[in-house]
């Protein structure tokens, strides 16, 4: 059911239709989980759900959605009894030896904890706290990659490519890394997940200021089929956001 | 020979380029202005926006270009294309503008601040005459922009300065002051860029840096550090620095509107940027680092310490005695009249 309902927002080529009828759905997950507290899908389906529905919200609604999205998202681990339980909490290097740990079966609870962490950070960056936690979703993902990189059309690719482009090479990021982590991610999906392309023009492109690359990228996204099996609804807000990006392109550069 | 309808084109042209070059005769002037920030800050939206406000203001007499995330290089190559016209400001570490005025690192001077407040009452009285001793030489700066205190954060737990002499720190390249206090420590300090610092806390080649909290947070070098010693090391700024020959030939409105309005980011974002570092202390906290205390029985040491390297200082000609005698009796005023003052911590 959860994963039926999680098919049926990704595919849907509605964007207001969704946005309109997440908050349902997400009382419809509450309800669910109500007679099945220990179900690791239900509960990662709902941890997506929320911190999705976020981008819809204002900045204390995302704040409240993606804090729910995460403690689902690490109920999960917990049930699995997964060494990343409470990891959040843990000392550093308690965490990189619990990394360690992980063996390739353990992928999928990784790739969807990796996910709400991100997404929890991201809407979180007003906080040191919460910016005090990105070493630890990159040394996830630096695992996610070494057990397989092709995971979800190069979703920790993607993850990871966003997170190297934070910062301009001045004052440490890796811009060149990230670059690196971006291309593989649209190479992995074949460039049919348009996000990558968008996070590839916004954060690599705009950070070493290469206009040319920046603005293709963007048109490619634009005049590219939105409709691809799980995938749609992201396209669809892909091409919404690389509108937005062209038109800011000659502010910008 | 020209044509009747070829002489008429050529008329327009005439007459539409006298009307598009204006009717006040003033030519647009852009001041392009560098900065390492990153776009995504909330510092760098209020510049953004002051920019924009400063177009419109001045019906585009004055266009303010940015250029963030180092796209235009580090501090030293900003400078480097404005002198040769590339750019005419850069948003940049105080640090980096000493051949202009070595004097303005008089604030750097280590261990000399005990409190905001002492801060404040120093800045109120000294911070024109760094505007003023850089505008002599060329630079015309705006408010400026703390960054807050440089700590020693360190692997192992440091309280005298005996502990300190076995850390194997990191400084900044390029910084003559944290050179000296580092050598008057006696530890030979170890140069790395900054991207280079996180791989050399990894492997163990630094084991301390002394750097803002909010530096610290950023790059993620807090996972490698357990210890921070609680005590304001260095007092490290920036501020927006222009090449003061980019500003001859506006009106007098417009340098007026260019000064407030930039003036008044500047400002804003000096006050947010000591709240972020509070907080960002505290962050470090919660990551389960500890906070270790000078012994009070060892602070003679560390302050005798600090007067020897700010001696160093003067003697090298790296700073004038004027100044730090300025500075010094300014802090004696305010510690003779404020006898409770709080610490930074607090």
């Amino acid at each position: 059911m959860a994963d039926d309902l999680a098919d049926a927002i990704l595919n849907s080529n509605d964007i207001e239709t969704v946005r309109e009828a997440i908050p349902a759905y997400l009382l419809l997950m509450d309800g669910l989980l109500n007679s099945s507290p220990n179900n690791v899908e239900l509960l990662f389906a709902a941890a997506r759900l929320n911190s999705s529905y976020s981008i819809y919200t204002d900045a204390t609604r995302a704040k409240v959605l993606n804090q729910k999205g995460f403690d689902l998202a690490m109920r999960a681990v917990c049930v699995s009894r997964s060494v990343l339980c409470d990891a959040h909490s843990s000392k550093f290097e308690e965490f990189i030896e619990r990394i360690e740990g992980l063996k390739p079966k353990d992928i999928e609870i990784t790739y969807q904890l990796s996910m709400s962490w991100v997404s929890w950070i991201q809407v979180n960056s007003d906080d040191w706290n919460a910016i005090a936690q990105l070493g630890r979703v990159k040394a996830l993902l630096k695992k996610l990659l070494d057990m397989d990189e092709t995971w979800d059309a190069g979703g920790p690719h993607l993850y990871m490519g966003a997170l190297e482009t934070l910062l301009p090479a001045a004052m440490g990021g890796r811009p060149e890394k990230g670059k690196y982590h971006l291309e593989r991610a649209i190479s992995l999906s074949e460039g049919k997940y348009l996000m990558a392309k968008v996070v590839y023009a916004e954060q690599y492109a705009r950070l070493v200021f290469d206009k040319d690359l920046h603005d293709r990228l963007l048109r490619q996204v634009i005049d590219s089929d939105p409709i691809v099996e799980g995938m749609t609804l992201t396209n669809l807000l892909a091409q919404e956001r690389a509108k937005i990006l062209l038109r800011e392109s000659d502010d910008y550069f | 020979m020209i044509t009747s309808s070829a002489r008429n084109r050529l008329i327009n042209l005439i007459a539409f380029l006298i009307l598009a070059l204006g009717s006040s005769g003033i030519i647009a002037k852009t001041l392009k202005i560098a900065t390492v920030s990153p776009e995504f800050l909330d510092w760098m939206q209020h510049f953004k926006s002051a920019a924009r406000q400063i177009e419109s203001a001045s019906e585009r007499r004055v266009k303010v270009r940015i250029y963030p995330g180092g796209v235009m290089g580090d501090d030293e190559t900003v400078l480097r294309k404005m002198r040769i016209g590339q750019l005419q400001g850069g948003v940049i570490a105080a640090g980096s503008l000493t051949r202009f005025f070595p004097d303005l690192q008089v604030y750097n001077l280590p261990l000399t601040f005990k409190s905001y407040d002492e801060i404040d009452y120093i800045r109120e009285r000294m911070d024109s005459r760094i505007v003023q001793g850089l505008l002599n030489n060329g630079i015309h700066s705006f408010h400026l922009t703390e960054t807050g205190f440089a700590y020693l954060m360190s692997k192992s737990p440091v309280r005298s300065v005996q502990d300190i002499k076995k850390l194997k720190a990191w400084i900044p390249e390029g910084d003559p002051i944290a050179a000296e206090l580092i050598k008057t420590f006696g530890i030979s300090p170890i140069p790395l860029t900054i991207p280079d610092v996180l791989p050399a806390l990894q492997t163990g080649i630094i084991d301390a840096v002394a750097v803002p909290p909010v530096v610290a947070l950023a790059l993620q070098w807090h996972n490698y550090i357990e210890y921070v010693l609680d005590l304001p090391l260095i007092y490290v700024y920036s501020m927006l620095a222009l090449d003061s020959k980019s500003l001859r030939g506006l009106t007098s409105e417009d340098l007026d509107l260019v000064t407030s309005r930039l003036d008044e980011v500047f400002k804003k974002v000096d006050m947010n940027n000591r709240l972020d570092n509070k907080k960002a202390l505290e962050a470090l906290v919660s990551q389960g680092i500890k906070i270790t205390k000078p012994r009070r029985e060892d602070l003679p040491e560390w302050e005798s310490v600090a007067e020897r390297s700010i001696d160093d200082l003067v003697k090298s000609g790296e700073i004038s005695a004027g100044i730090v005698s300025t500075f010094k009796d300014h802090l004696s005023e305010y510690r003779l009249i404020n006898t409770d003052t709080k610490d930074v911590s607090d």
